[in-house]
């Protein structure tokens, strides 16, 4: 644990508390970005990316406060004071339109070390092995005249943060993610078409090393990509009407994280979110008693999990990172908390998702890695058991979702007919709609671990002012009855 | 809030392009400050008072085949970092395989001044609680649960390249948004906020108002069948739509590759004649970055005249492969991103919004859109849910309020129906990226494919 930066920390709690605080958290971080995108066969960007910063957290009369600044050779000494007198001035001021003050779950206090386990260090991979990489991607979707764009991008990201707090926590954690992706992109007969792998939005990310990436093999499937963007553009249009819908992990996991997690994390049950994401449908008696899906359907919050974008030894209030079933046998169970939220719902300890960010931004309640546990199924097997018309959809186009993630609607990249029990003619803009629970409600099959992929989602918003944050969905194929598609013409 | 002094960035700039070992060198620095508070029933729930800098350093090196670039950035926290940037985008330069289309730096150019605001940078805590209590209080009298944002924030660029290229600009923004809802969060809401460059310029107490009364006029929402109605939509409304065809339309690199509803458009009528969208930095209204990524000073640009559509937005690269001007829309370069028009406007019409209200027989008032999003870029096919504040309009005459509907309609065809435009312009953002200004619109034939239960 470096000695330098949790001394910044200490000396900006204790420059708090001296200012009148009642409690104060610090986060100190450094933060390296790397990125390569290849472009139709060209160094599309080169970006290197780094930062430190630190961010104070204080409560006063009730109130919260928090300042930040970058981390520059002048943030000692009078730049700290400084920055402490201004989180406790902010929430002094602001406590006098304080109408009810921030409860506050305990938690032990930790002095812990944690890092995201990674075999090959990303950062250590020679560029020209990185650019190679990507360069021989690009070039396996290219031979197509109708490809108007190709693209294949890396994304390395680490960050070592130094967090500690006035009732004595002690934490470092080294956060590493990397993630790879590329994309075909083809115009012909009208239509513009796209494929990705291994998904959409600069592909799959994880709490891991370079192995990831290299385990993607992004080469191979590139001839396939190319393939099937210009045979999109020549496909039927998706049918409109009710069908039995069988949806690929790439696109369950967007499903997910927009129908299940945003609207179980408790800011939002409390109209705290309503400024610009939403409220939610949920409601806190909803817990053990509301029918959030089928029998069958398993959703399990973790952010302990191996590989997950929000796995962590902690979240930014120094709450031990765990996991709990947020649906269990289709039943609602448990939201997503931090220490502020969590005695509305009479828990005694926050779950441990409350998270910033960055050193820049004040934590808020964000989902962790939230999975659909596997079934039993066969993927083939499951196509097989489906009645002529169903349709099996995969990899996320567009997703829009009710301010009360009731309502949503979803257009995949890509559709199959399936026909005797195969994939049969491929659908452009299979597009659905439905709504939260009823949709959970017709889930009769999901495959086994067999087909279960960990999805990792590097661009969630939320707050206002918006965040991003990070966090990945397992998910493996799984069958829907009886929903709605609809005509996007 | 202090900002860091123009003349240490200038300077800093400078040294950075001294000890470059890189044939071209570019250098962009930032800096900023902000203070926000955001707010709910319980009052304020978080806030903020932060400062950030910035530098951004791009190295290119000249061969036989083309140029190598790259780029690197940092904090800008201390000297020692950003020196530590340029070497790592040299590094990564001397490593990229070369661009044959990529050109050399641009020299010296006159951009507009532009100044921030000193009363929005100074804004305090002590002037933002009682616009909390204000809303709070009016919200609560009214039995509604109050969520809303309070920010302002300051910021101050320069752009210094090799060439002799040296552009700066300030800016500043003030923002307060309030949602009014019942307390169950789902039976009715109102949404109102207000945008302006000065501080000054925000009447807060007029957003509070016109949230806390479409909240009270939405309180008792009917059921309403999803099908093609005759729409007004306010300016908040409108800018969901407008800002997809600023992503994904009106930029060079979507004409190019295919995807842009420009396409096979371009210098036809395909809207009314009243219409005029332009992308105009220099507007009074909210002025954006007199330049853009590369230093070069942004063009006023008719995107749309009289109903008739015209050719992208470019930026260096995409000027020179298409043969256009260098209209000044260009991102950070490399990027793989294209030019974007950023700063939208939307002319005014000559009807009030009660004339445009008054224009319709049967159809619907909507304040807000929810979640749009892109479906088919090729005629902007987009979905998204209404939100805080959907009425029925009969006869000329706002009615009772409707409970939310989901849209999937194309803006080309949308856009193309517009039988009314509005004289009061706002600026106004949604829930991406971006803000535009524009006045409400009435739009015909538009086209909701499902409804809820709230």
């Amino acid at each position: 644990m470096a000695k330098q930066e949790m001394t910044l920390a200490r000396e900006a709690i204790d420059a708090a508390l001296a200012l009148g605080a009642d409690y104060a958290d610090c986060r100190v971080s450094r933060v390296w970005d790397e990125e390569l995108v290849v472009k139709n066969g060209r160094l599309g960007s080169a970006e290197s990316y780094e930062e430190s910063g630190l961010g104070l957290r204080v409560r006063m009369n009730g109130c919260f406060g928090f300042a930040a600044a970058p981390l520059g050779a002048e943030l000692g000494g009078t730049a700290l004071a400084d920055l402490a007198q201004r989180a406790t001035h902010t929430a002094s001021v602001l406590s006098a339109a304080k109408v009810t003050p921030a409860a506050w779950a305990d938690e032990p206090a930790h002095t812990a070390e944690w890092s995201s386990p990674r075999t090959i260090d990303p950062f250590s991979v020679p560029l020209e092995d990185r650019l190679s990489l990507l360069m021989a991607a690009d070039a396996s979707m290219a031979g197509a005249p109708e490809t108007v764009a190709r693209e294949a991008s890396c994304s390395l990201r680490r960050e070592e943060k130094w967090q500690a707090s006035s009732e004595g926590s002690h934490i470092y954690q080294d956060l590493m993610r990397c993630g790879a992706g590329m994309s075909s992109t083809a115009a012909a007969h009208g239509q513009v078409q796209c494929r990705s792998y291994p998904a959409s939005m600069g592909g799959n990310f994880a709490s891991a090393g370079w192995e990831h990436i290299l385990a993607m093999d992004l080469a191979r499937h590139g001839g396939r990509l190319r393939d099937e963007s210009v045979a999109l553009c020549s496909a039927d249009a998706a049918p409109e009407g009710e069908r039995t819908l069988v949806i690929g992990g790439s696109q369950l996991m967007l499903q997910i994280h927009e129908s299940v997690g945003h609207p179980n994390e408790l800011d939002r049950v409390f109209g705290h979110e309503v400024d610009l994401a939403g409220s939610s449908f949920s409601q806190a008696d909803h817990m053990g008693r509301f029918r959030y899906g089928s029998k069958i359907v398993n959703l399990v919050a973790d952010s302990t999990i191996p590989g997950g974008l929000g796995t962590r030894g902690f979240d930014d209030e120094c709450v031990a990172a765990g996991s709990w079933h947020v649906v269990r046998d289709g039943i609602f169970e448990g939201f997503h908390t931090d220490r502020t939220w969590a005695s509305k719902i009479g828990a005694e300890r926050s779950h441990g998702t409350s998270r910033a960010q960055g050193w820049f931004h004040p934590p808020i309640i964000r989902m962790t890695n939230l999975s659909l546990m596997p079934g039993e199924w066969d993927f083939d097997a499951l196509i097989a058991d489906c009645e002529d018309g169903s349709i099996f959809v995969d990899t996320v186009k567009m997703w829009s979702i009710d301010q009360r993630r009731l309502n949503f609607q979803f257009t995949c990249e890509i559709g199959w007919e399936i026909q005797d029990g195969r994939l049969a003619r491929m659908l452009r803009n299979p597009t659905y709609q439905g709504t939260t629970p009823e949709f959970w409600g017709a889930c009769d099959a999901i495959c086994s671990s067999a087909h279960w992929n960990l999805w990792g989602v590097a661009n969630c918003g939320k707050g206002n002012p918006i965040q991003l944050a990070e966090m990945s969905h397992g998910a493996a194929p799984a069958r829907f009855r009886g929903v709605k598609l609809v005509a996007t013409k | 809030m202090p900002m860091q002094n123009s003349r240490d960035i200038g300077r800093l700039a400078e040294r950075l392009i001294d000890a470059s070992e890189a044939d071209e060198t570019e250098v962009s620095l930032g800096s900023g400050a902000e203070r926000f508070v955001r707010f709910a029933d319980s009052g304020p729930t978080q806030s903020a008072d932060r400062n950030w800098q910035s530098v951004s350093i791009r190295a290119r090196f000249q061969g036989d085949d083309g140029w190598r670039e790259a780029r690197a950035d940092c904090d800008g926290s201390c000297e020692a970092r950003a020196l530590g940037a340029l070497e790592r985008a040299t590094i990564l330069a001397r490593m990229a395989p070369p661009n044959p289309e990529a050109r050399a730096l641009g020299g010296a150019v006159d951009v507009r001044e532009q100044v921030a605001d000193e009363a929005t940078a100074s804004f305090p805590f002590e002037e933002m609680a009682p616009w909390v209590q204000m809303a709070t209080a009016a919200c609560t009298d009214a039995g509604l649960a109050p969520a809303g944002l309070i920010q302002c924030r300051s910021a101050e660029g320069r752009l210094v390249n090799s060439a002799g290229r040296e552009v700066a600009c300030s800016s500043s923004r003030a923002g307060f948004c309030l949602t009014a809802s019942s307390p169950d969060f789902k039976t009715s809401a109102g949404f109102a906020d207000a945008i302006h460059s000065r501080v000054g310029d925000l009447d807060a107490e007029a957003v509070v108002r016109r949230a806390v009364s479409k909240a009270l006029a939405g309180a008792q929402p009917q059921n309403i069948e999803p099908g093609e109605y005759t729409v007004v939509l306010e300016p908040n409304a409108v800018s969901a739509l407008l800002l997809f065809a600023s992503y994904a339309g009106f930029g060079a690199q979507e004409v190019a590759e295919e995807s842009s509803f420009l396409c096979g458009r371009e210098g036809q009528q395909i809207f009314p004649e009243s219409l005029q969208i332009a992308d105009d930095a220099h507007n009074e209204f909210h002025p954006g970055c007199p330049y853009d990524g590369e230093g070069w000073p942004r063009q006023p640009v008719q995107l749309v005249d009289a109903g008739r559509v015209g050719t992208p937005v470019t930026d260096s690269k995409w000027a020179a492969k298409l043969g256009l001007p260098n209209t000044g829309h260009g991102l950070a370069m490399p990027n793989t991103s294209g030019p974007i028009p950023m700063n939208l406007v939307l002319s005014a019409g000559e009807q009030s919004l009660a004339e445009l209200i008054g224009g319709v027989e049967h159809g619907l008032l909507i304040t807000q859109f929810h979640y749009t999003n892109l479906i088919d870029p090729k005629d902007l096919l987009l979905t998204g849910m209404t939100r805080n504040g959907t009425f029925r309009i009969e006869k000329g005459e706002i009615g009772p309020a409707v409970k939310n509907l989901r849209f999937t309609e194309s803006f080309v065809k949308a856009f193309g129906s517009i039988t009314g435009i509005g004289s009061e312009r706002e600026v106004a953002g949604a829930l991406f990226e971006g803000e535009v200004i524009c006045p409400a619109l009435r739009i015909e034939n538009f086209r909701f494919t499902s409804s809820t239960d709230f």
